[in-house]
């Protein structure tokens, strides 16, 4: 009989360590903060594109130069807004990023449109390769951003359902995280079309 | 042995739930069709010699590079973004080997005059937004607005394999997928050896080790077609292994019922007679280029 309560002891242990969630918790944590660092370079990689949109927009739209300022404004106000792994659960912070990145897109989409009188431009390699390249970006944010999502809603579900609740509250005391909201003016980008 | 009995009971409980949770996800617009090989004509603008063509270059390529470079063709989106539908193909697809994401996508929704190329993650370095984006542009919308797609579609896949040829090189183990098992099963497997020679060699701990540190090399090389350094490795396992369990055999009295009363019935997965063509695990992160025509 004894070997039988050994045995049930065992499994007791290891269901208790597996059921409870310590580990899986800061595994999905773990998810979300390496979903983030997606976005984060997809961003950056948005904001490499644009000294190169620029240039080859001002050489054929030299009228243009406020808005082109505005999305020269925009990008060094983006770049200047980043988010260390704490601040996913900070929710102001989270908004000041999103509303720094929406302005961008927005800024992106004007020169978009305005770029629609200069057929010469629309026409020049150069751009189309780049306009090529910028929608290939933000469809990169795009998924980048529906997969943080989706793993932000993994983690926030779990800390709060039993008993992963109670392990997060009296053990780890991770945070809530954030979502990255979908951005209206972002998604007009890549629907530029000729 | 009620003890496994309930355990079996919470198990198909736990099973059950998992699934009831799993069927529960939203359904989406417009499936994704079924992978029926490399070239998925759906709406049908391929002639057929030129759709069986392309399958054997597309195959030869793969066998060749282990690239996988597929085709769907759609008659509608059906409302659907084509780069929302374009990511759900490649993310249930899984084109591409696994860890090497050397998968791409040519989309083609026919009534929507819309294309996209999608690019694994492995792909991206050669097949950039530039170079999908040119491919589509230069390559293959010309020939589409000539009403020519059977030529479009063999310059558009020819561009797409020019631009990643050389990228990987098929080895033995893109090949042969499934090989070695997982380390979940070797366990269980370890578990089932150690406990029968644990009850059989229970009164002679040290020839359970030596027995242990013998079979449990052959029996990895034979069912999970282990390396050299691992059978080494198992030697050891095995030695101590079988000494443990016979140890421990004795201590509970060696009663012929083990905790792993079950049947050891083991298979290192389903191999042979699969002919079809299927994804190897590649994934993807939205690079690529779209266009229209």
């Amino acid at each position: 009989m004894k070997r039988f309560i050994h045995f049930g002891v065992l499994i007791f242990i290891t269901f208790a360590l597996s059921s409870c969630g310590y580990n899986s918790l800061q595994l999905k944590e773990e998810t979300v903060f390496k979903a983030w660092a997606d976005i984060e370079s997809t961003l950056q990689r948005r904001a490499d594109l644009i000294p190169n949109l620029v240039a080859t927009v001002k050489g054929y739209a030299q009228h243009e130069q406020e808005t082109l300022q505005k999305v020269i404004d925009a990008r060094a106000k983006a770049t200047s807004v980043q988010l260390s792994p704490a601040d996913l659960s900070n929710p102001a912070a989270m908004q000041q990023l999103q509303a720094a990145q929406g302005e961008l897109s927005s800024a992106l989409s004007r020169l978009m449109l305005v770029v629609e009188r200069y057929p010469d431009l629309k026409a020049n390699q150069n751009f189309l390769d780049l306009q090529n390249q910028l929608e290939g970006t933000e469809n990169r944010i795009n998924v980048a951003r529906q997969r943080y999502n989706e793993a932000v809603e993994m983690f926030n579900g779990s800390i709060r359902r039993f008993p992963e609740s109670l392990t997060n509250k009296f053990l780890l005391h991770l945070a809530k995280k954030e979502y990255f909201k979908a951005d209206e003016a972002a998604k007009v980008v890549p629907k530029v079309t000729f | 042995m009620h003890n496994t009995l309930l355990i079996k009971k919470l198990a198909g409980l736990f099973l059950t739930l998992t699934l009831v949770f799993l069927g529960s996800r939203p359904i989406q617009a417009l499936e994704v069709p079924a992978l029926k090989g490399r070239v998925n004509d759906y709406a049908g603008i391929l002639s057929p010699a030129t759709a069986r063509q392309l399958e054997d270059v597309l195959k030869n390529f793969e066998t060749a590079e282990s690239t996988q470079i597929v085709l769907l063709t759609v008659p509608s989106l059906d409302g659907a973004s084509l780069e929302d539908f374009s990511l759900r193909a490649v993310e249930a697809w899984k084109l591409g080997q696994k860890k090497l994401d050397n998968g791409a996508l040519l989309l083609i929704a026919k009534n929507d005059r819309k294309l996209r190329i999608e690019v694994g993650y492995g792909l991206e370095e050669k097949l950039t937004d530039l170079v999908s984006g040119r491919i589509i542009r230069d390559i293959i919308t010309p020939r589409f607005k000539e009403g020519n797609f059977d030529q479009g579609v063999i310059d558009g896949i020819s561009a797409m394999m020019d631009a990643v040829k050389g990228e990987f090189v098929a080895t033995d183990s893109t090949r042969r997928q499934n090989r070695g098992g997982d380390p979940g099963a070797m366990l269980i497997f370890f578990l089932v050896i150690f406990s029968i020679l644990g009850r059989i060699l229970a009164r002679t701990p040290w020839l359970a080790a030596g027995v242990g540190a013998v079979l449990t090399p052959v029996f990895g090389a034979l069912a999970l077609g282990l390396g050299s350094l691992w059978i080494l490795a198992l030697a050891v396992l095995g030695f101590i292994g079988g000494l443990i369990a016979a140890r421990m055999a004795n201590a509970t009295g060696g009663s012929s019922h083990g905790y792993w009363g079950g049947s050891g019935g083991f298979s290192s997965g389903s191999s042979g007679g699969f002919s079809g063509f299927s994804g190897g695990g590649g994934s993807f992160g939205g690079g690529g280029a779209s266009g229209g025509w």
